[in-house]
Formats: C-alpha cells, structure tokens, sequence
C-alpha cells in the first residue's frame, strides 16, 4: 500500500503537468480554431452584401445560392438526410419545371449544404463555414431545435435570413430579426390536436367536459402541451392534471392508474417514442377506456415503428404532423408523386417542411425582385418581402404543400396560419384524417371501446 | 395537489409492487455476481437492454408470446455469460477495481452501441402478448402481464435462494464469497464457481428481459435505466442475499410508484434516490448488511 501511495504522488504530480500542457496545447489551438473562421469572415461578410448593393443595377443575378444546414450525421441523421433529399427535390423543380425566379430573369437556386452533426457548438460552426465559404443569402435549418438556435445565433450576426425547421416556441420569441418559421410551431402541434377533438365531438353531438394533458418533460414536449392546454381552457374544458415525466420512464402503471383515477373525457398526450409505446400498452393493460385519446407533437403513437412495436395498443390514437403527405391540392400530389419516384418511399415530416419551407423561399426572392429590383438581396429586403407575403392555395405552390393551406408571417417570423395535419392508426396503419382526410377515410371518434355513456 | 385518495395510494401500492418484484429479479444477478464474486458488473443493465431485443426478435419471428421466449433466450445468456467471464472477467479478477470497472464500463459502451448500430435509436416493442388485459380486484386494477411478470420473479428469486442456501453449488458459491483462498484449498473450483455465477446472473437478466417486453419495449438506452436500479438495490440491500434485493426491489417499486402518481413524475428518481440515501443514513451497510 505505502509503496503505491508514494508511486501514486508522483503520478499525480506528472498527471498534472501533462493536463496543465494539455490544456495550454488545447488552449492555443481553440484560440487558432475560433480565429481562423472568424478571420475570413469579417472581411467577406461585407462582400456578399456589398456584391448586389453598391453596384445595384449592373450585375445580373444569375444564380442565388440557398443554404441547408441539417444533422446529417449523428442521431438525428435520418431527418436531415430526409430534408437533404427534399431541399434538392424542390429546388430542381423550382430550377426547371418553373423557370427559376422569374421575377429575377430566371436567375437558379443552388443549394449549398452543410452537416450541422449532433451539438450545438458544431452546428454553429457549420453555419460560420458555410457563410463564409458561399455566402448564402438564405439558409434553411436545422430540424433539431437546439441546434436550429446555434445558427439562428450566427445567420442573426451576419444578417442572413433563416427559415427555420426546429419547432420549439422559443426560437421565435429571441427578438431575431432574420428568422421565419412556415412549419407549425410546437404549441400549433397542441392546439391543433385539441381543435381536431373538439371539431369531431361537436360534429357527433358529445360533450367534452374534462381533459388531462400529459407530455414528456422535454421543452418541445412542454411547448406542446402548453399549446393543448391554452386551447382546451379557450373551449372552456376543465384541465383535471397536466402531468409531465420523463421520457425514458421504466413504468407507466402509475402514470396510467393516475388518469383512471382522475377519469377526463380526453387525454391529450404529448410522448416521444419510447414512452408512446409503454403508455399506449400500459393503458390497454389496465383496461383504461376515455372519449378519446388524442396525441401530439409528431413523435409517437402514428409512426410505422410505433405501430409495430405497440400493435393493437395504439388503435385509434391520434398524432399531429406538421406536413399532410395526403393534402388533396395539385402541387402537393405531383411533389408527393415525384419524391415517391425519386427516392421510393413517402415524404415524412422532415420532407414535407421543406417542401414548403424552399417553396416560401422561392415567392419571398419574387416578392423581394418585385419590391426592390436594385437590391433584393439586401437581409432587410428580403425580411421585409417574408413579411408581405400572403400565401394561400391560389396563388401559391406553398400554401398548397402546407397543412392549413395559408401561409403569412408575423413580425416575430411565425406563420399566424399554422397549423397540423392529424395522422389516427385505423386498422393498424397509419391514415391522414384532418383537416384534409385522405379519400374514403373517416376519423374515428369517439374511441369505439369508450364506456362512457354516448 | 398534496390531497390524496386513498383508492389511488392502494392502486400505486399494488402497481409498486408488482413492478418491485420485477426490479428485484433485474437486480438478483448483478447482487449474484457482486456477492460472489466482487465484481461490479457496470454492463448489468446493458444484458437487459440485448435481452430485451432478442426477446422482441424471437418473439417477432416466431410470433410466440414474449415470456416463452425466456426459454431460449435463459440458456442461451448463460452461454454467453460463461464466455464473457473466460473471456474478459477471468483475466482481471485479481485486478484494482478500477481495472474492473473499465471492463465491465468497456463491455456496457460494446452493447449500447452495437444496439444503436443494428437497431438505430428506435424502440421495438413485441406487438403482442396474451396477459394485454386487466383484472379487476374490487377497486383495484392489476395488468395481467404485471401479475404474469410479479409471480415468475417471485419463483425466480425464491429458486436462486433455494438455490444459495439448499444445494452444494450454492454452499460453494457462498463459500467462495466468504473467503476465496480458504474456499479454494477446501478443494472448491473458484475458477468453475465463478463462471456459473456470472453465467447464471446474467442469464438471470433474460429472464427479466422477458418479462419487461410483455409490457415495455427495447430501446439502446434501456440498460441506463436498469443497471442504475440494480446497482441502487445491491447497495440497498446490503448483500444481503435474496432477501435484501426483493426487500428494496419492493421498496423502490413502491416509492416510485407512489412518487409518480402522487407528487410528481417528473421527480421520479428524486425519490428513488432520496430513500436510498436515507436508507444508507440510518444502515450504512444497507438494509441487510453484514460483515
């Protein structure tokens, strides 16, 4: 023992110095790392800017770079690899099938792209790199909402518009000047989900007195439910418990003799996935029957693998999605058709925000032509053409890819129309019910084993 | 907030329960090989989460319930079991713990991320499982598939105590625990006694892993969930045998249960955590400490 105590001071002594040098060395090269990208910028930063504004007339704009920062390695790689493949989908269309920016003599979109990976600090970087290297006017990004906040800080910084993909309340309410949001905010998620239970209850003559409102503790699960909970107290519903758990819960019995004890009229619940599939089984377990359960959030509940995981258990649940791959409009058939050609599966959720999220880039840069044809790329031009769009079925090919069909921003960037589609599990597969049901099908409402008196 | 029915505390006390017992069976072979062996297996949890995807695989392709499952999957984790110990254990028994530690820490970084490298981040669930239905005592209402889950550990853990305390192999196994040099020249094979420990610990959490997918589903994380509980009943416990995992497995069940439903589930592991170190104020050794 003695003889290892004494190897073991000297050890720390040398442990010591080696971290001491270690994080000299480490020191200096972060010092390096955050001056080289930085170096570059401050003196290109002016050039994207300077190239169409000082000389407004002379240059033609032939081509508008859009930039894509999505995770496409990492975790969350399956939806920016989805988002990759729709922002290339789209902008090929907008290049080819509808003649580039017409209001711009035709000048293309290229899509520039970059990884935004797994963390905040390497989606910022990734943002820094690819200003500097492409100076998009534009960029759209990045799906995850903590990373989507990374970039809004630095596309903020350098002026910049970013049309965001990342859900969560709080990315619009930073006072950012440069940022807008089509897709349908975490809250839309959970006030759509109620106004579809209210809709249907009112349409089969029910009353919906009580409700319990559960999401995992995540901040997108709270935004959700707190979206459910404004809305359910607009209708005038009676909030039993609003209860919030971890999602990596061993056990939903509790949660579960919770809400038949508290036995609401509706639950409103807002999973990720792991715990979809435990409370889906645990409520069929225990035999708990409401009105109707209604889920929300776009995790859980209505997806294939949820489906397959939780079988009969999720019968009749509901999710809300912030895309309807099934919206009945002509644009939104022939894009869904050509994905489906392209890449041989259906647009999800990923996919489908960035189906209309690059066509609102596309009438922003002809409304910016429009309204400033010295300047359009000018960050505040182009701000304030977002803001003076007014988007709807007929004089869009957004609006028509997006689930309201009315696309128009506040100042904040938030789109005041937004809203969700409602995806209901009937007879094991997953079905678009609301607002545009898919052909032949009917949402199923109440829940066919409520024991509740009709 | 705080006013509480009474029905609802009964209810989380029987949910409490039945879930417990599965803690306890969870924590049986991590408690085996620590008492036996001194080895803090960190990867415990992790055999959970493997079990628990070979039970969802099995059960999927052989459309059989999940809890026959535990027939093939029970062997099979033995086998498994005795060649990690050949393999990796045997070579750092004598070893600082911290050495041991970073084996077992290493095997748990293998399973998780071969686990998200077949099966990406997405739960898999056993669609179906003929205890879906609930029964109704009274008031209180218990899910088949907890009672299912609640009797097998019981017999489980009722079978390793026989086990312990009633046949020579179990005699063996204590004796190693008390003292592996003496047990080794009263003619023991430390080397065998202690493969079949870690053979039959670890195949002790397929046997869990089966009875978890009658109601939850594998995710890559699921070993987080379950090493960390175990370890909280081992230390809890007290080594002390049988008796000490099934008494804390039952009372985490329990305080969990009543915690979630109650006061907030949010502060799920507050409470679980909060018992525990109370637990250890008052017995530092644990409920049932010895030495």
């Amino acid at each position: 023992m003695p003889a290892i105590l004494n190897l073991g001071i000297s050890k720390t002594a040398s442990i010591a110095i080696a971290i001491i040098v270690i994080v000299i060395i480490i020191g200096i090269a972060a010092y390096y790392a955050t001056q080289q990208p930085a170096a570059p910028t401050t003196p290109t930063s002016p050039s994207p800017t300077t190239s169409p504004s000082p000389t407004p007339t002379k240059p033609k704009i032939t081509e508008i770079k859009i930039g894509l920062i999505e995770p496409l390695t990492g975790t969350h790689a399956v939806f920016g690899q989805e988002a990759k493949q729709a922002a290339e989908l789209i902008i090929d269309i907008i290049n080819n099938e509808l003649g580039g920016i017409k209001n711009l003599g035709g000048a293309k979109l290229k899509l520039v792209v970059a990884d935004a990976g797994e963390t905040p600090e390497s989606a910022k970087l990734a943002a820094e790199k690819l200003i500097a290297e492409e100076h998009p006017p534009i960029i759209l990004g990045a799906y995850i909402s903590r990373l989507t906040a990374a970039v809004a800080e630095v596309t903020e910084r350098e002026k910049v518009i970013l049309i965001m993909d990342g859900l969560v309340d709080s990315l619009t309410e930073q006072g950012w000047k440069y940022v807008f949001r089509a897709a349908p905010k975490a809250s839309a998620h959970g006030k759509s989900a109620v106004e579809f239970v209210m809709e249907m209850a009112k349409k089969k003559g029910l009353e919906i007195k009580t409700a319990v409102v559960m999401n995992e503790d995540s901040i997108f699960g709270h935004y959700v439910a707190q979206g459910a909970i404004l809305k359910l107290k607009e209708y005038g519903v009676k909030i039993l418990d609003h209860i919030e758990y971890p999602y990596d819960i061993a056990d939903a019995t509790p949660l579960v003799s919770k809400l038949k004890e508290l036995n609401p009229d509706i639950v409103i619940s807002v999973p990720y996935f792991h715990d979809a599939v435990l409370i889906a089984k645990t409520i069929k377990a225990m035999g708990f029957h409401p009105m109707f359960i209604a889920g929300a959030g776009a995790c859980g509940y209505t997806d294939p693998e949820s489906i397959k995981a939780a079988g009969e258990a999720v019968e009749w649940y509901t999710n809300t999605y912030s895309y309807n791959p099934a919206r009945p409009t002509e644009w939104n058939k022939k894009i869904v058709e050509e994905f489906k050609k392209r890449y041989g599966k259906l647009p999800t959720e990923a996919a489908g925000i960035v189906f209309y999220s690059l066509m609102v880039v596309k009438e922003a840069l002809e409304k910016a032509a429009e309204m400033y044809p010295d300047d359009p790329l000018n960050p505040d031009h182009l701000r304030e053409a977002f803001l003076a769009l007014d988007l709807n079925d007929n004089n869009s090919i957004a609006a028509q890819l997006y689930p309201t069909g009315r696309i128009k921003f506040a100042p904040n960037g938030d789109n005041l129309y937004a809203g969700t589609a409602i995806i209901q599990v009937i007879n094991g597969e997953p079905h678009v019910v609301w607002p545009d049901p898919e052909p032949g099908i009917e949402p199923v409402f109440p829940r066919p084993d409520w024991k509740g008196g009709g | 907030m705080i006013s509480v029915e009474p029905m609802l505390l009964v209810q989380n006390i029987v949910n409490g329960v039945f879930m417990g017992l599965i803690y306890s069976l969870v924590a049986l072979g991590l408690a085996l090989i620590f008492g036996v062996m001194d080895i803090i297996n960190f990867a415990h949890g992790d055999f959970v989460m493997i079990g628990a995807y070979l039970t969802f695989l099995l059960a999927t392709t052989l459309l059989v319930d999940p809890t026959l499952t535990a027939f093939i999957t029970m062997p099979l984790f033995f086998v498994i079991g005795v060649a990690v110990y050949k393999g990796i254990i045997e070579r750092v028994l004598g070893a600082e713990p911290l050495i041991q530690i970073a084996v077992t820490v290493g095997l748990l970084m293998v399973l998780r991320n071969l686990a998200l490298m077949i099966f990406k981040a997405e739960p898999r669930g056993v669609p179906f499982t003929v205890f879906g239905f609930p029964i109704n005592v009274g008031p209180i209402t218990i899910a088949a598939s907890r009672l299912v889950a609640g009797i097998v550990s019981l017999v489980a853990l009722f079978l390793v105590h026989m086990l312990l305390t009633r046949t020579k192999w179990g005699i063996a196994m204590r004796a190693t625990a008390d003292d592996r040099e003496v047990a080794e020249l009263m003619g023991i094979n430390v080397k065998k006694v202690y493969a079949v420990t870690f053979g039959l610990g670890i195949s002790l959490t397929a046997l869990a892993a089966a009875l978890i997918m009658t109601f939850s589903r594998a995710d890559p994380y699921l070993g987080l969930l379950y090493g960390l509980l175990s370890w909280v009943i081992v230390a809890m416990g007290g080594l002390g045998g049988v008796i000490g995992v099934l008494a804390s497995g039952l009372i985490i069940g329990v305080i969990e249960a009543i915690g979630i439903s109650v006061v907030s589930a949010g502060a799920r592991e507050l409470f679980i955590y909060l018992t525990f170190f109370l637990i250890l104020w008052f017995r530092p050794r644990g409920l049932f400490g010895r030495r």
